[in-house]
């Protein structure tokens, strides 16, 4: 029993299936060497030519050298392509491809300059290289298989499995190409150099060069070349097989070599082997030895059509256009321009499309030479197609599924097996274009499989966004329970006492307002008690006001404040004189006066515009309190104007800040200003009632000074403006106070207490209780009076203590 | 009498062998769910476009599994409705949506007018839209399924549905199949100019 390797070495040949025989028609062109043509005047080389994506490395206007990379890329699968001759670039557009669909492809367009300029080439010398630097520069030379399928020749050099036999493809079986054999004829030498490179770089047991024996010539050369080479004896040899189409397919070619079949959907290099075309192995040469890209090829022009039909080195990018111009081409009507044989080729759309790598014809056939498309008739199940099937397929059978478009079906009979060749088209009685059908039928099952594969990714997208928004869900979900809970631990018992607070001040402020709107109707029927008393208390209070706003008015002027202080202290004493009152009073007017002196102070410190402003209105005022002191009805009048211009500034204060606490102070303003109307309005009741209705209005007073001094509180930051606010508030409510009654001036004491509470001067609410009790006239009253003045005392310290608690209320800074 | 009573006896113990070991091969090779479902998934297109009236493509063959009508697919179109049909061994019916056009789309953001609103990104059913807040947004065309989801809730409608661009790798053959060129006359340059145009 003889081995694999002992038969190789007999040249022991196996019978692949089918295969026709085809005209020859290789005389056309096989007998002239291998010419050149002249250079174009535009190349055009489509980007990326083969593989992935890649990386332009060169721009429009740029000027290129015949061999400068076009592209640059980092995936294995990316083959560079070359700039075919020296010239500018002049665009980077989609043009119509070299392909069967002519759909337009990213193509470099390069005008050559004419002289042909190499870059510069660095020969190697083969010994100093190692493996991966020989692979390096096969991939970096661009170098793809010459045969037609223009595959990456680096990725078939440095394969995965190891390789036992190698077969350079020297076959040529489509009738009308003789480039291999033109090839083979004029450079043996080289080509065998390539074929030791890929012997070093696989190192296989044998290479076997495989040559159909129409080719006597070119056999001639090969077996002298290798006679003379350097390789190992036995090492490579040359096989001559009978000529038959297709023989020079792949899996064919190994089918006769070795009679063993590539399994279906697998490669080659499965059982050992590796194919390589002989134009490959001489591209491998001059890329690895001279160092030279591929960017010319040999390129058969054939058919009746050409006047000088042979085989040509052609620069990859050529418009085949300029090919067939240069040849004498003779269109015929109707003439079909075929790149590849006239068994697998395709008709072109349009001539100014490329030469590529995998270009290895141009036919331009005759009439006579190829007829055109005849009508396809009805099959009649002859069986000559599986007769001739180099694939072991039932053509027929997948006719027939193919035409119903059962595509399913068709797959069911291997339709991915077929190699095109055109064999059965070819026997076919019926003229069916078979091809073409298994073509649709390809293409539309690889749509299927991808809009499956496209499907499937789309579901497990689908499935991972679900799954991440379940995910982001429960982490919300958590979080917030984490939340929830660190609020709960976090309540401790003073959340809830300052919650509890804040329930007390708006039960507070509610009764306020109750009582508020009783005494506007108890005020109304009120009366002055003691004309000429409450006139000096109205001029005390108002004395004290102007000071406070002269004060304010003279800010800046440290001086002048000190004579206002002066004269705030001057202005209590006649009022003290005139209403006969003892010594509380007097305490109580020089608190009150030592307030006017705070406020003056602070006053001094605002240089805010609003300030000035409510400021003169102050100083009117101040004017009108000399008016005062002279005519009691005037006093009224002033005390009116005191009260307007107090509005007002609380208006325009309340304009310049957005505040809350603005509108409230407004409000508050304009409800005492009008009690005072209706008091000033009546004029007649009883001591007893007055009393009465003025603990009323104390009250009603302690209620408003609170609700301030709340607002003062609430607000964290209180401003300039909001101070300003508060001031003429309250010394329309002293006003109000004054007015109604005697008693009523510890109730503007208490308003002052709870002002200057939020100025943090408590200690001013003990003065005030005192007066409470002179006021008051009768014992029943007294006592009445005294449980007020306590409450007011509580509420006074209640409001000093939320002063402080509010440690942004620094109002009197 | 014993013989009649050995037989009762035999049968009941039978039964009770067999009843013993259909109750164990009930709980030990129990399917969980149907398993037509997962078959009637894989047919399904997986856009998750939600035209059925289901949430997602799984909800959709779960209801026809369920007895649901087959015609509510429009993005498989008839070849997925008649593919259900078959395996649900129910008559195909005509696709009740208005017949839409079987060319494959991709969104396609506009963007200089995408304002960055998240709100397709939100939308898409298989995460094929990127970006952030207030930057601009694009679509992956490989992965978005042209499900049509993304277009409503564009506040600036700048999301177009664009027909898949035809390249050499997604070539139908059929679809293209485009006349060869004819030259009429020899050598004479202005005809083959004119001629290609006419391509």
């Amino acid at each position: 029993m003889l081995t694999l390797l002992d038969q190789l070495d007999k040249g022991t040949l196996w019978r692949s299936h089918g295969g026709i025989h085809p005209p020859e028609v290789k005389f056309l062109s096989n007998g002239t060497p291998i010419a050149k043509l002249p250079l174009a005047k535009t190349y055009l080389v489509p980007v990326p030519q083969v593989g992935e994506n890649c990386t332009l490395a060169v721009k429009v206007g740029d000027t290129v050298l015949k061999g400068t990379p076009l592209t640059q890329g980092n995936s294995i699968w990316h083959l560079p392509v070359h700039a075919p001759t020296s010239g500018t670039i002049v665009a980077i557009e989609p043009r119509v491809s070299n392909h069967a669909s002519a759909l337009p492809v990213n193509t470099c367009v390069i005008e050559a300059d004419g002289k042909d300029t190499w870059c510069e080439l660095v020969p190697n010398e083969l010994d100093s290289l190692s493996h991966q630097q020989i692979i390096d520069k096969i991939h970096h030379s661009g170098v793809a298989g010459m045969g037609g399928a223009a595959f990456p020749s680096h990725i078939k050099l440095n394969p995965a499995s190891e390789i036992d036999l190698v077969i350079i493809n020297g076959v040529e079986c489509e009738p009308y190409i003789s480039s291999d054999d033109r090839l083979m004829r004029e450079y043996s030498q080289n080509i065998l150099a390539g074929i030791g490179i890929i012997y070093r770089l696989l190192t296989p047991k044998r290479i076997v060069i495989a040559i159909e024996d129409n080719k006597p010539e070119a056999i001639k050369a090969m077996q002298v070349a290798v006679a003379q080479s350097a390789l190992p004896a036995g090492s490579v040899r040359v096989t001559v097989i009978p000529t038959k189409y297709p023989s020079g397919g792949e899996k064919q070619l190994i089918q006769i070599i070795t009679g063993r079949e590539v399994p279906s959907g697998a490669i080659p290099a499965k059982l050992g082997i590796v194919v390589h075309n002989v134009g490959t192995a001489f591209a491998i040469y001059q890329a690895v030895v001279q160092g030279k890209p591929l960017v010319e090829r040999v390129v058969t022009v054939t058919g009746k059509n050409v006047g000088k039909p042979g085989n040509y080195w052609i620069p990859i990018g050529t418009p085949v256009a300029h090919v067939l111009a240069e040849t004498e081409f003779k269109p015929d009507p109707e003439q079909k321009i075929i790149i590849g044989g006239p068994m697998m080729g395709h008709a072109l759309a349009n001539i100014h499309v490329p030469i590529l790598k995998g270009t290895n014809c141009v036919l331009v056939p005759s009439n006579q030479e190829i007829d055109t498309t005849p009508d396809e008739k009805a099959c009649i199940r002859c069986g000559e197609c599986a007769n001739v099937c180099p694939a072991l397929l039932l053509p027929q059978q997948l006719f027939w599924h193919a035409k119903a478009e059962e595509y399913d079906k068709a797959a069911t009979f291997n339709l991915k097996d077929c190699i095109e060749c055109g064999c059965c088209s070819y026997v076919c009685p019926s003229d069916i274009p078979l091809v073409e059908y298994y073509r649709i039928a390809k293409s539309a099952l690889k749509q299927a499989a991808d809009e499956k594969q496209q499907a499937e990714r789309a579901k497990q997208r689908f499935e991972a966004r679900l799954a991440r928004l379940e995910e982001e869900k429960l982490a919300r979900e958590a979080k917030a329970r984490e939340a929830a809970e660190r609020r709960q631990a976090t309540m401790t018992g003073t959340d809830k006492n300052a919650v509890a607070e804040a329930m007390a001040r708006i039960a507070a402020k509610k009764a306020a307002v109750q009582a508020s709107d009783n005494t506007a109707n108890v005020v109304t029927t009120a009366e002055l008690k003691d004309a000429p008393q409450g006139k000096a208390a109205v001029a005390a209070a108002i004395a004290r006001a102007k000071a406070k706003k002269a004060a304010a008015a003279n800010a800046e002027d440290s001086d002048t404040s000190n004579v206002v202080t002066v004269k705030v202290s001057d202005a209590p004493s006649s009022p003290t004189g005139a209403i006969s009152q003892d010594e509380p009073l007097s305490q109580k007017d020089k608190v009150a006066a030592a307030i006017a002196r705070a406020k003056a102070k602070k006053a001094a410190q605002q240089t805010d515009k609003a300030q000035l402003e409510t400021t003169d209105t102050a100083d009117t005022a101040d004017n009108a309190s000399e008016l005062t002191a002279a005519d009691d009805k005037k006093a009224k009048v002033a005390a009116a104007v005191a009260r307007a211009k107090a509005k007002k500034a609380a208006q325009q204060a309340e304009t310049k800040t957005e505040d809350s606490l603005s509108q409230t102070t407004t409000t508050e303003a304009e409800s005492t200003s009008y009690t005072l109307g209706e008091v000033n309005a009546d004029a007649a009741i009883d001591d007893a009632e007055a009393i009465k209705k003025a603990k009323v209005a104390a009250a009603v007073a302690r209620a408003k000074a609170k609700k301030a001094a709340q607002a003062v509180l609430t607000t964290a930051e209180p401003n300039t403006a909001s101070k300003v606010e508060v001031e003429p508030e309250l010394e329309s409510v002293e006003d109000s106070q004054t007015q109604s009654s005697l008693a009523l001036p510890s109730a503007k004491e208490t308003v002052d207490s709870v002002a200057t509470g939020s100025l943090a001067d408590v200690q001013s609410a003990k003065p005030t209780s005192e007066p409470i009790e002179t006021a008051s006239l009768s014992s029943d009253e007294l006592k009445k009076a005294r449980i007020a003045a306590t409450i007011a005392k509580a509420k006074a310290k209640k409001a000093a203590q939320e002063a402080h608690a509010s440690s942004d209320s620094s109002v009197n800074d | 009498m014993s013989t009649i009573l050995i037989a009762v006896i035999l049968l009941t113990l039978l039964a009770l062998v067999f009843g013993v070991l259909l109750g164990f091969a009930a709980l030990k090779f129990k399917v969980e769910g149907n398993p037509i479902v997962d078959e009637l998934e894989a047919i399904l297109p997986q856009t998750q476009c939600g035209q059925c009236g289901y949430p997602g493509c799984r909800p959709y063959a779960q209801a026809i599994a369920n007895g649901d009508k087959v015609n509510k697919c429009p993005p498989g179109g008839t070849a997925t409705m008649e593919k259900l049909a078959d395996l649900m061994g129910v008559e195909p019916e005509p696709l009740n949506a208005e017949a839409q056009s079987q060319v494959k789309k991709v969104a396609f953001i506009r963007e200089d007018e995408c304002i960055g609103c998240t709100k397709c990104i939100q939308a898409c059913p298989v995460d094929a839209i990127i970006g952030a807040g207030k930057l601009m947004h694009t679509v992956l065309t490989t992965d978005c399924t042209g499900c049509d989801l993304c277009v409503e809730p564009c506040p600036v409608d700048c999301i177009d549905m664009l027909p898949v661009t035809q390249n050499l790798k997604n070539w139908n053959w059929r679809l293209n199949a485009i006349p060869v060129t004819l030259l009429q006359e020899t050598g004479d340059k202005e005809t083959m100019l004119e001629e290609d145009k006419r391509c």
